[in-house]
C-alpha cells in the first residue's frame, strides 16, 4: 500500500515539476526588464522566452483588432482586358446589391449580365468563351485573391513581431486580423493596406558578395582593435562572449571561409568540425573574420545563417560603415521563413536564408499576369512541381531582354522585401511563358504561385472594421477584475475549509494544482488567455470543487451509516465516480465540440474548460486520494477530519 | 459544520407551481424579447458608428459618455487610445443624417469645444451575425452530443430531461436579459456557455443519483424516488452552488462587460440549481409515472 502511494507521490512531483518549467518562461518573461530582454535578444533567446510565455489576449492585453474586406468589384474590373460602359454599368450595379443585400458581388454580378444581355467573352477572352465557364473562373479568382491577401496580410504581420497574430477567413470575402499588444495602430494600418510589391532583382555574382564579406570581417575586426566605434566594440565583444559562452552553438558558426562562400556545389554543413578542436578554431575564427563566422556554407551566392544569427548578421548589416561597404547598387535580403535542413550530424537547425542582390528592381512584379503550379509535362521536369509564370506583352520585352544577358545567373523573386526564390537563368525567355522548377513539392510551388500572383492584379482589401483596445481602460477593468477573481477566490478557499475542515484543504490544494496545471497546459500550447478563456477558468474552479463535494458528501454519508474511516473513504470515491466521469465526459464533449466548431471567444472559452476538466480528474481525484492514502497508511485512524 | 443533514423535502410536489413560475418568466420574456424590448446587443453585434476623437485638454473616459448621456445619446462605448487626449467613441447606431451626428458633436463640444473629429465611419454588423450563427451552431451541435452521450448512459428519456433542463437555463438568462435590457456582448456569449456547463454538471449529478436509486431502490414511484435522490444530493447542490455563486456574485463588483458576465452567471447559478431539481427530474416522472409494476 505504502509502496503504491509512493508511485503516486512520484507521478505528482513529476506533473508539479513539467507544469512549473512550463510557467518559468512565462515568468521570467513577465519578470524581466528591458534592459536583460535586449540582451537576451542579443543572443537570440528572447523568442524561446516569449513564444512559451502565456499569451494575453486582446481583451486583457490590448492591442489591435482588424476586419479586412476584399474588394471583388475592383478585381473583377482589374481582370477584364477591356472595359466598357456597359460593363462598368453591371459592375456599378452589382455593387450596389451585394451592398444593400446579403447576396454576393459576383451573384449579383451574374443577375446583371443576365438581364442585359452581356457577352462576357467580349472583356474576359482569356477565361473562356461562355458567359458560365468565365463566372465559374471569376469565383475561383476571387477565392484565389483572398487567399493571396492572406499570404500578404501573414508576411506583413510578421514583420510587427507580434506573438501569435489571429489571422483568419471570415465569411466570403473577409479576413480578420488580431493583433496583441500593438503600440502603433497607425502603422499596423499602413502595413495591413499597402499593396504587395513583386519584384525581380538579380543576385550579384557570388565572387563580388564573397569579397564584400571578407572586406566586413576585416572592417570589424579593426574595429575591434582600435576599439575605435564604441557600439561596433560592443558588437564584436558579445559576439565573442557568445562564443565563449556557448562553445557548443557556436560550432555551428565555425566555418572556413572558401565553405562559406564556396561556388559550386560544396556538401552542405561540411564546417562540423572534429568537437576537440573546434572551440580553439572557432575562438580564432570569431577574432580572424567576426562577420564570416556568423554565416553557414552557401551555394551559389545564396548564405545561410544558423537562425540564432540572424539577429546579430542583422545588426552588423545595419551599421552605417558596413553599410557604406556595400555597394551603392546592391543590397542584402532575406528569406521571409527560416528553412530545416538536416546536418551531417543528423541535427536539424533552422536557417535563414541571405541574398546579396540588385537594390532596384530589374523588373516589376506588376507584368506578371498569371502563375499556375502544376506537373511538368515537358522533357526535363516531366512529373516534377513547377510553377508556369505568364508576362503581358511589355513585360514579356523586358524580361527577353533580362534573361538573354544574364544566363547562368540567379533571379531573386522579391515580395515586399523578403526573397522567396532565386531560380537559375537557363535560357533567354522571350514568349513571355516562363517555367520555374527545382521545388521539394507541389505545396511550395503552389505557395510561390501565390507570391507571383500576389504582385499581379492585387484585388484592393479595405479595412473595414478596427479596434483599438484602449491600454487605460483595459488595464483598469482587467486590473479590478483580476483582483475580484483573486478574493472570490481566496474566499472560497477558505470557505472549504471551514465546512470540510482538513479535508477541506486537501480539496483546496487539489484546486490550486489543478488552476497551476491548467496555466501550463495553455502556456505550453501557445494558447493566448482571453475573458471568454477566464470564464472557463471560472467553470474549471467550479467542476473542481464540485467533485470535491461529491466525494466528500459520499464520505459524510457512508461514515454517517457507520462505517470505519478507511472503507468510507474507499466507497465514497468509489460511488461518486459514476456521477463525476460522466458529468466531467459531458463537459469534455461539451468544449471538445466548442472548439471544432467555435470561432474567437468561443474556442478560447472551450480550449481552457477542456484543459480544466480534464486536469480536475487528476486533481480531485487522483492527487486527493493520494493524500487520504498516506494520511491512512500510517495509522488506523478513528475519525476523519471532514 | 454541515447543513441540510437528512432532509426529506417532497420537491417534486411543488414542480408544478415552480415550473409555471419559471415558464411564466420565459413566456413573457420570449414576448418581450420578440415583439417589446427585444435584446440590448452590443456593438459587437449591431455594428454602428466608431469615431475617432482627439481633445484639445485633458478628459476622461467618464466624462465623454455622461455627456453622450445627457445629450440622449445611450449605450456608447468610450475607449482611450495611446495617443494622449484621442478617444475610440462607438455608438451601435449608424446614421448619416443630421439627429444622431449633432447631439453627438454638442455632447463633445460640452466636453471641449475644440476637439476635433479625425475619422467617422460605420462598422458593419455583419460580424456579429456571423460570430453568432457560429455560437449557435456549437451550441446545437454540442446539445445533440450531450444527448446522445446520456441517452447511452443513462435511459434514453434522461436526455430529453438534461436538454429540456439546459433550453429551460438559457430561455430564462435570456428573458431576464431583456427586461433588464442587459447588454449582449462576445462576453455574455462566454457567460451562456458557462451556465451551459454549469447547469449540465447538475443535472448529471442528479441524475446520477437517479440512476443508482432506480437500481437499488424499493420504492414504487418515480415521484418517491426522485424526492429521495433530490434530498440525497440538495447538500452537495447547495455547496456547489454556493461556492459558484459567491465567485460570481464578488465578480460582480467589476465593471463593463466583466459586471454582465457575472449578472449573467449570477441568474446562470440559480436557474441551473432550480432547473435540475425542477426541471430534469419532473420530466422524468412525466415520461415514466411507475417504476414497477405492484
Amino acid at each position: 500500500m505504502f509502496k503504491k502511494t509512493k508511485v503516486r507521490f512520484i507521478i505528482i512531483a513529476v506533473v508539479i515539476l513539467l507544469s512549473g518549467y512550463s510557467l518559468y518562461w512565462s515568468f521570467a518573461y513577465a519578470t524581466m526588464s528591458e534592459q536583460e530582454k535586449e540582451t537576451l535578444r542579443r543572443k537570440g533567446q528572447l523568442d524561446k522566452y516569449k513564444s512559451r510565455a502565456l499569451h494575453l489576449g486582446l481583451d486583457l492585453q490590448g492591442g489591435m483588432h482588424l476586419t479586412l474586406e476584399m474588394d471583388v468589384p475592383t478585381l473583377v474590373g482589374n481582370l477584364a482586358s477591356n472595359k466598357d460602359a456597359s460593363l462598368n454599368q453591371a459592375i456599378q450595379a452589382a455593387k450596389k446589391a451585394s451592398n444593400q443585400t446579403e447576396v454576393q458581388f459576383i451573384d449579383a454580378f451574374e443577375k446583371q449580365v443576365k438581364q442585359n444581355n452581356i457577352k462576357l467573352a467580349k472583356y474576359f477572352s482569356d477565361y473562356g468563351y461562355k458567359n458560365s465557364a468565365i463566372f465559374d473562373k471569376l469565383r475561383q479568382e476571387a477565392k484565389d485573391a483572398r487567399s493571396r491577401a492572406l499570404e500578404k496580410i501573414r508576411n506583413r504581420v510578421n514583420q510587427f513581431g507580434v506573438s501569435e497574430p489571429v489571422i483568419q477567413k471570415q465569411g466570403s470575402n473577409r479576413i480578420i486580423v488580431e493583433l496583441a499588444g500593438i503600440e502603433d495602430p497607425e502603422r499596423a494600418r499602413q502595413l495591413l493596406q499597402r499593396t504587395a510589391n513583386l519584384e525581380f532583382k538579380l543576385m550579384k555574382d557570388p565572387q563580388v558578395t564573397q569579397s564584400l564579406i571578407q572586406s566586413i570581417d576585416r572592417y570589424l575586426k579593426s574595429g575591434e582593435v582600435s576599439q575605435l566605434d564604441s557600439i561596433q566594440g560592443d558588437t564584436t565583444e558579445s559576439a565573442s562572449e557568445d562564443s565563449t559562452a556557448e562553445i557548443k552553438e557556436a560550432q555551428d558558426t565555425t566555418v572556413d571561409v572558401d565553405e562559406v562562400l564556396g561556388i559550386g556545389g560544396q556538401e552542405e554543413d561540411s564546417g562540423q568540425k572534429d568537437t576537440s578542436t573546434a572551440a580553439v578554431v572557432d575562438k580564432e575564427m570569431m577574432k580572424e573574420k567576426p562577420f564570416s563566422s556568423l554565416l553557414r556554407n552557401s551555394q551559389q551566392g545564396m548564405i545561410m545563417v544558423p537562425k540564432k544569427n540572424k539577429y546579430h548578421v542583422e545588426q552588423i548589416l545595419q551599421k552605417e560603415a558596413v553599410q557604406n561597404l556595400i555597394p551603392y547598387n546592391s543590397a542584402f535580403y532575406w528569406s521571409p521563413e527560416p528553412e530545416t535542413r538536416t546536418l551531417r550530424s543528423g541535427e536539424t537547425r533552422e536557417f535563414y536564408l541571405l541574398y546579396h542582390l540588385n537594390k532596384e528592381a530589374d523588373l516589376k512584379g506588376t507584368y506578371v499576369t498569371g502563375a499556375q503550379a502544376s506537373l511538368g509535362g515537358s522533357r526535363g521536369a516531366a512529373g516534377q512541381p513547377i510553377v508556369n509564370m505568364t508576362m503581358n506583352n511589355r513585360g514579356a520585352k523586358e524580361f527577353a531582354q533580362l534573361t538573354g544577358s544574364n544566363v547562368g545567373r540567379r533571379m531573386g523573386i522579391v515580395l515586399d522585401n523578403n526573397v522567396y526564390m532565386a531560380p537559375n537563368i537557363k535560357n533567354k525567355i522571350s514568349s513571355g511563358r516562363t517555367m520555374i522548377e527545382g521545388f521539394d513539392d507541389m505545396q511550395e510551388a503552389k505557395d510561390i504561385a501565390i507570391v507571383l500572383r500576389a504582385g499581379a492584379l492585387p484585388a484592393p482589401v479595405d479595412i473595414i472594421s478596427e479596434r483599438t483596445v484602449g491600454p487605460t481602460l483595459g488595464q483598469a477593468a482587467v486590473d479590478i477584475g483580476v483582483k475580484l477573481i483573486i478574493i472570490s477566490f481566496i474566499l472560497v478557499i477558505i470557505f472549504m475549509g471551514i465546512y470540510y475542515k482538513k479535508s477541506g484543504l486537501i480539496a483546496d490544494f487539489a484546486l490550486i494544482l489543478n488552476l497551476f496545471i491548467v496555466m501550463a497546459v495553455l502556456a505550453y500550447f501557445g494558447a493566448t488567455l482571453t475573458l471568454p478563456g477566464v470564464a472557463g477558468l471560472i467553470l474549471t474552479v467550479g467542476i473542481s470543487v464540485d467533485n470535491n463535494v461529491l466525494i466528500f458528501e459520499r464520505i459524510r454519508e457512508e461514515l454517517a451509516k457507520g462505517k470505519t474511516v478507511k472503507s468510507a473513504i474507499d466507497s465514497g470515491y468509489s460511488s461518486a465516480f459514476t456521477a463525476i466521469w460522466d458529468a466531467n465526459f459531458t463537459t469534455i464533449i461539451t468544449s471538445f465540440i466548442l472548439m471544432q466548431f467555435g470561432t474567437g471567444p468561443v474556442k478560447g472559452f472551450a480550449v481552457t474548460l477542456l484543459a480544466g476538466v480534464i486536469a480536475s480528474f487528476f486533481t480531485a481525484i487522483f492527487v486527493t486520494r493520494t493524500i487520504y492514502n498516506y494520511s491512512t497508511s500510517k495509522e488506523v485512524k478513528q475519525e476523519l477530519s471532514i | 459544520m454541515q447543513f441540510l443533514k437528512d432532509t426529506h423535502f417532497k420537491f417534486t410536489d411543488y414542480s408544478t407551481r415552480a415550473v409555471g413560475i419559471s415558464l411564466t418568466v420565459i413566456v413573457i420574456g420570449i414576448i418581450s424579447l420578440l415583439f417589446v424590448r427585444g435584446l440590448n446587443y452590443s456593438i459587437d453585434f449591431t455594428g454602428g458608428t466608431l469615431a475617432q476623437i482627439k481633445f484639445q485638454r485633458e478628459v476622461n473616459a467618464n466624462q465623454i459618455r455622461d455627456a453622450l448621456e445627457s445629450k440622449g445619446v445611450q449605450k456608447s462605448v468610450v475607449q482611450q487610445t495611446n495617443r494622449k487626449n484621442e478617444y475610440l467613441i462607438r455608438l451601435p447606431e449608424y446614421s448619416q443624417e443630421g439627429g444622431l451626428k449633432n447631439k453627438v458633436n454638442q455632447a463633445l463640444a460640452s466636453v471641449d469645444p475644440n476637439f476635433k473629429n479625425l475619422e467617422t465611419k460605420g462598422v458593419g454588423p455583419q460580424i456579429g451575425e456571423e460570430l453568432r450563427q457560429d455560437a449557435i451552431m456549437a451550441i446545437i451541435s454540442a446539445l445533440i452530443a450531450i444527448a446522445i452521450y446520456i441517452a447511452f448512459r443513462f435511459k434514453y428519456y434522461f436526455a430529453l430531461g438534461a436538454v429540456a433542463a439546459l433550453v429551460h437555463d438559457v430561455l430564462f438568462t435570456l428573458a431576464i436579459f431583456s427586461f433588464a435590457q442587459f447588454q449582449i456582448s462576445i462576453s455574455t456569449i462566454a457567460a451562456f456557455l458557462t451556465i451551459v456547463g454549469y447547469s449540465l454538471n447538475d443535472t448529471i449529478v442528479l441524475y446520477d443519483r437517479i440512476r443508482e436509486n432506480m437500481k437499488t431502490s424499493r420504492t414504487f414511484t418515480m415521484k418517491d424516488l426522485i424526492d429521495d435522490s433530490i434530498n440525497q444530493v440538495i447538500s452537495r447542490t447547495i455547496i456547489t452552488s454556493l461556492t459558484t455563486f459567491v465567485v460570481v456574485v464578488v465578480l460582480s463588483f467589476a465593471f463593463g462587460e466583466v459586471k454582465i458576465f457575472a449578472y449573467a452567471m449570477i441568474i446562470g447559478v440559480i436557474t441551473g440549481t432550480f432547473s435540475s431539481i425542477y426541471v430534469a427530474g419532473p420530466i422524468l416522472i412525466a415520461w415514466k409515472r411507475k417504476l414497477k409494476s405492484s
